[in-house]
């Protein structure tokens, strides 16, 4: 009796994973030609829920940007697929997006992406999170699909040798060279002295990368123009106080100083730092923390002088027209300007849809192959275009060194982008 | 002996059957991380639901596994076959050196201390180069047009069928394994050491070893399910590995489908997982959470109606069916 | 060295203020509160929302948080505990780690995921210097309340009636009972005084601390080790527990890395239960 109910039980348990996917079919192939095309799908994973989630839907807003400029007619907007209406190529087709939240879980981040990949989606973009990144695009391999990621940082996402994956944002070995050379150009510029070099950094792949680079820069080069590493210092993402940090880097004494943080750590050590009156002559953050906009709102004043790498700041909005049509777009969206990460994912919704068009075709192969080889027209980064060399780095560096003056981001160099000259060294507490 | 070998080779003959009809990669996704959670809940129906020993870092040994074959391929092209043996000796052997000093140490006490434990080896995989620390491992992708032979010596395949039944042979595996082991004189020995130490020790069993024996053999199964995952995800970090996120995702699922009971754990996975894939992938794109909060709530809600679990319910139903007979059919367990 | 022990110290008695309410629960009711972060993260909103709706200081919002949270912990006895509370074990747990799930994306889906800061209040900004010491004016004031609520909560357990029928509660439930003792009473005020006490720490910890959903996860996990390190139910080994914690952190991550601080306090629990298997005070 017990045996024929349990039995019955586990059969409708089981049936259950019915549920989910009852409405899912065989995976359509992807079509050669655009004749009877009229929609274009392509995929995002991003983090729509827990932490991350307040970046994931700024993220997400950003792309719905790309998708209604390449959808829409846009005569005025000088960027590629804005005059048109859909994609020409392949007869004014429509690109729609379809998101998937992996909620910061690689293992959600691999389901998700399959399950759009099993839609049909032509192409993926996504995740922020490098942790994420990395299994979405291993499946997106494994499927021949396309992945462009927009604002994943970790320079081993293109160390993988994969065929069918590009990244938008620098690296943090691009970064970090950029970093040495911003600090030589302080002590040509501003007079500063800056020899000894300290690292604080989570303890996850993110700060770990980061702390490696800033490790083999040095040693390439660096060292021999005079930095010398002093020391790092590292911890948990959710520590619940940094005391013991600050005390570590106040004894090192450095003069400058690398984070690899997040936004909840950073501020938390800025108002230790403040506590403890640490000052380096120069602090500068790779892309984390410090480019969230909640960086200035938090920290006020205390957050001036502060230094990083981004890829968007407001000071260019004068500079580059196109910038300031999608930031008005964007803003009216999520009532605040672009960011970074946020520009970095609309860019990759212009690629995909851009090689998609060229390719006039939604074959896996035929699109890379003109990701591969196209060089894009990029007016609203600084640097105004996107190249992807051999291993799926973006070679032209989206990012510029920006510094929080009067609680803004103003780009500092290089001098060809720079609005403002930057302050170094950074102003004693006692003294602001 | 295994008892009921009929029922659970009917259950499994039904989940092998069953990506026969459907086709949906959603759904055989879902299977396959049923299955594989449903094997980790099996082994930890082990030492907890049979012997008695709460605990909350199973992930640690989940973990080990999949370090331990990824690490294999990923460094010296190791077939993951051996590695996945290997993950689980090494784990069992972990297992049973960390956990015997506290074998002693009772109740929640003792959960905590194994919390403390994944906590550790987490901390340890996140600082130890050698795994590649914080990084993790991506498990290198073998080309796209290789032979099904090739792929089955890597453990590497781009469909979903030949993961469902892969996990399905060691879900299997780890049923029988548990059954058997209920069944057995280890069996007898471990719940007579649940129910009271001090009477068993009496008697002249020794408590301690056969803890180990219960704890070593649970670490083992969760260790082969670990190796499968690895390959599965093709992607592995310490964060996703030894997370507490999982240790309490297998006693979730194994307390819901009803404790002590090896049919607890399938339950449990075939109620859990396809909930929470269907309020993630119905919900999860907006951004507020609704998805997890739904899912919270709907653990509350089973969890305060029915906390003997699944097995609870049966077991009630049962016992009214049986009153209602009149004794007839007699008590205990009904032989099939 | 001292400035590190110092600060080990400040962080100790927060730590021990968070720890009391779950030691009250799991030793009157033998339940883990999986769901004690999440109170804790309740407390801080709170703070918060009465800071930025009604510009009242974190300090004066204090009892409000303790008031908040002491009714969310009455209604989770009620609504969810007092079902579990004769089941297996696990049964409880699992629930409450339900409810936890349920508050974290309740608090992300009404409040978003931002994370929120109280950057002006009475304490903000401000620091006192003693010696070579410098100490965070949010910090120690946040542990002189912790100090002077952990008192109280051992007052009223040991001097007022309730406090005693509380403790019999725990003792023999049944016998409670025939002695005239509303047993349920009991369990609903002591899951209310937990999330007071944990309400308390929130209010005290936001001048400080970033205000997010998932605040409260991982003082949650250390919340653990620190009950079971002192004795479950033991509130005088919650605080002693609670120090120890706050020092190893402090101390350990100094010397050994700061990366490790968490895994040290780990190690630092395995070993002392080893020794004493029921934890510093535990019976």
């Amino acid at each position: 009796m017990k045996s024929k109910l349990i039995l019955l039980l586990v059969i409708v348990m089981v049936a259950a994973t019915i549920l989910p996917g009852c409405a899912g079919t065989e995976p359509e192939e992807p079509a050669e030609g655009g004749e009877d095309i009229t929609q274009v799908d392509i995929g995002a994973v991003l983090p729509l829920s827990g932490g991350a989630a307040a970046t994931g839907v700024k993220l997400q807003a950003a792309m719905e940007v790309a998708q209604d400029i390449i959808n829409n007619e846009y005569p005025d907007l000088d960027i590629p697929l804005a005059a048109t209406a859909g994609l020409p190529n392949m007869n004014n087709a429509k690109i729609n997006i379809t998101f998937a939240d992996h909620q910061a879980n690689p293992e959600m981040a691999k389901s998700e992406a399959e399950r759009l990949i099993d839609q049909g989606v032509s192409a993926l973009a996504g995740c922020y999170h490098s942790s994420a990144t990395k299994p979405a695009s291993q499946a997106a391999e494994q499927y021949g699909v396309p992945f462009v990621a927009g604002s994943s940082s970790s320079a081993a996402l293109t160390e993988r040798g994969l065929n069918f994956f590009v990244r938008v944002a620098p690296n943090d070995d691009m970064e970090t060279g950029m970093f040495f050379e911003y600090l030589k150009y302080l002590n040509a510029n501003n007079g500063t002295d800056i020899s000894t070099v300290a690292v604080a950094y989570v303890d996850n792949e993110y700060g770990v990368h980061a702390h490696e680079m800033v490790e083999k820069w040095l040693e390439n080069q660096y060292a021999d123009e005079g930095f010398e590493y002093v020391g790092a210092v590292s911890y948990a993402g959710d520590v619940t106080n940094v005391d013991t940090e600050v005390q570590q880097i106040r004894d090192m004494d450095a003069d400058a100083l690398f984070h690899a943080s997040y936004i909840s750590d950073i501020t938390m050590f800025v108002n230790k730092y403040k506590e403890f009156g640490v000052a380096p002559q120069a602090v500068l953050n790779y892309c984390g923390g410090f480019q969230d906009t909640q960086f200035v709102v938090n920290l006020g004043e205390n957050g001036n002088y502060f230094a990083g790498g981004a890829a968007f700041s407001s000071d260019k909005l004068e500079d580059l027209p196109e910038l300031a049509v999608i930031n008005e777009m964007y803003k009216e969206k999520t009532d605040a300007d672009l960011d970074g990460p946020a520009l970095e994912e609309f860019a990759s919704i212009m690629v995909i849809a851009e090689a998609i068009n060229e390719a006039a075709s939604l074959d896996g192969d035929a699109i890379m192959e003109v990701i591969h080889s196209k060089e894009f027209n990029a007016p609203y980064f600084a640097t105004g275009a996107v190249k992807f060399d051999e291993s799926g780095q973006n070679e032209v560096p989206a990012s510029y060194v920006v510094q929080t003056l009067d609680e803004e981001y103003r780009a500092v160099y290089p001098e060809d982008i720079s609005t403002t000259e930057p302050v170094a060294p950074i102003p004693p507490w006692d003294e602001r | 002996m295994v008892k009921d070998k009929k029922k659970l080779l009917i259950i499994i003959l039904i989940i092998a059957v069953l990506p026969l009809v459907i086709k949906s990669r959603t759904v055989l996704n879902a299977l396959v991380l049923l299955l594989i959670y449903a094997t980790l809940g099996e082994a930890w129906n082990i030492i907890t639901g049979f012997a008695g020993q709460t605990s909350f870092g199973h992930a640690a040994f989940f973990g080990i596994g999949a370090y331990t074959s990824a690490i294999l391929f990923f460094r010296y092209a190791i077939s993951p076959w051996f590695g996945l043996i290997l993950g689980g000796i090494i784990a069992a052997l972990v297992a049973g050196i960390v956990s015997f000093p506290f074998f002693k140490i009772r109740g929640h006490y003792f959960a905590i201390a194994t919390l403390a434990i994944a906590e550790i080896v987490k901390q340890i995989f996140v600082s130890w180069d050698y795994v590649e620390g914080a990084t993790g491992v991506s498990i290198p992708i073998i080309p796209r047009d290789s032979s099904f032979f090739t792929r089955l010596i890597n453990l590497q395949f781009n469909e979903r069928l030949p993961w469902v039944y892969l996990t399905l042979i060691l879900f299997a595996l780890a049923i029988f394994a548990a059954s058997y082991l209920e069944n057995s004189k280890v069996g007898f020995y471990l719940k007579a050491i649940r129910e009271s130490p001090e009477a068993s020790e009496a008697i002249g069993i020794n408590p301690r070893k056969y803890k180990l024996i219960a704890m070593m053999t649970s670490a083992f199964i969760a260790a082969l399910a670990g190796s499968l995952y690895a390959q599965y995800i093709l992607y592995i970090d310490p964060f996703m590995m030894f997370s507490l996120d999982i240790s309490m995702k297998i006693v979730l699922l194994t307390v819901l489908g009803g404790i002590g009971s090896v049919y607890g754990p399938i339950i449990g996975a075939a109620i859990f997982i396809p909930l929470s894939e269907f309020t993630r992938i119905q919900l999860g794109g907006s951004g507020t959470g609704i998805d997890l909060m739904i899912y919270g709530l709907l653990i509350v809600v089973i969890t305060s109606y029915q906390p003997k679990g699944v097995i609870g319910i049966i077991e009630t139903v049962r016992n009214r069916r049986n009153k209602n007979n009149d004794g007839g059919e007699g008590k205990g367990e009904a032989a099939s | 060295m001292e400035q590190i022990i110092t600060n080990g110290l400040l962080m100790g008695f927060i730590y021990a203020l968070v720890a009391v309410g779950l030691t009250l629960v799991w030793g009157v009711m033998d339940v883990i509160n999986f769901a004690h972060g999440e109170f804790l993260m309740i407390g801080m909103y709170t703070a918060f929302w009465m800071y930025s709706l009604f510009s009242l200081d974190p300090l004066i919002g204090l009892p409000i948080s303790m008031i908040v949270v002491f009714l969310v912990g009455v209604f989770t006895y009620f609504a969810i505990i007092r079902r579990v509370i004769d089941a297996p074990g696990l049964t409880a747990l699992l629930a409450t780690f339900g409810f936890s799930m349920f508050l974290k994306n309740f608090a992300q889906f009404l409040w978003t995921p931002n994370y929120r800061y109280i950057n002006d209040a009475v304490v903000s900004g401000h620091s006192i210097k003693i010696g070579t010491i410098s100490i965070g004016t949010p910090q120690i004031v946040a542990s002189i309340g912790s100090i002077i609520l952990t008192i109280l909560v051992m007052l009223f357990m040991d001097k007022t009636r309730t406090g005693k029928a509380i403790q019999a509660t725990a003792l023999n439930k049944n016998t409670a009972l025939l002695m005239g003792i509303n047993t349920k009473k009991m369990y609903a005020i002591t899951f209310g005084l937990s999330g007071a006490c944990v309400g308390a720490a929130g209010a005290l910890m936001s001048t400080f601390f970033p205000i997010y959903p998932g605040s409260g996860a991982l003082y949650s996990v250390l919340a653990f080790v620190i009950v079971a390190l002192g004795g479950f139910g033991n509130i005088k080994g919650a605080m002693f527990a609670g120090l120890i914690i706050g020092l190893t952190e402090a101390v350990g991550g100094y010397l050994l890395g700061t990366q490790f601080k968490y895994a040290l306090v780990f190690l630092v629990y395995m070993i002392v239960i080893q020794v004493k298997p029921k934890g510093l005070f535990g019976w």
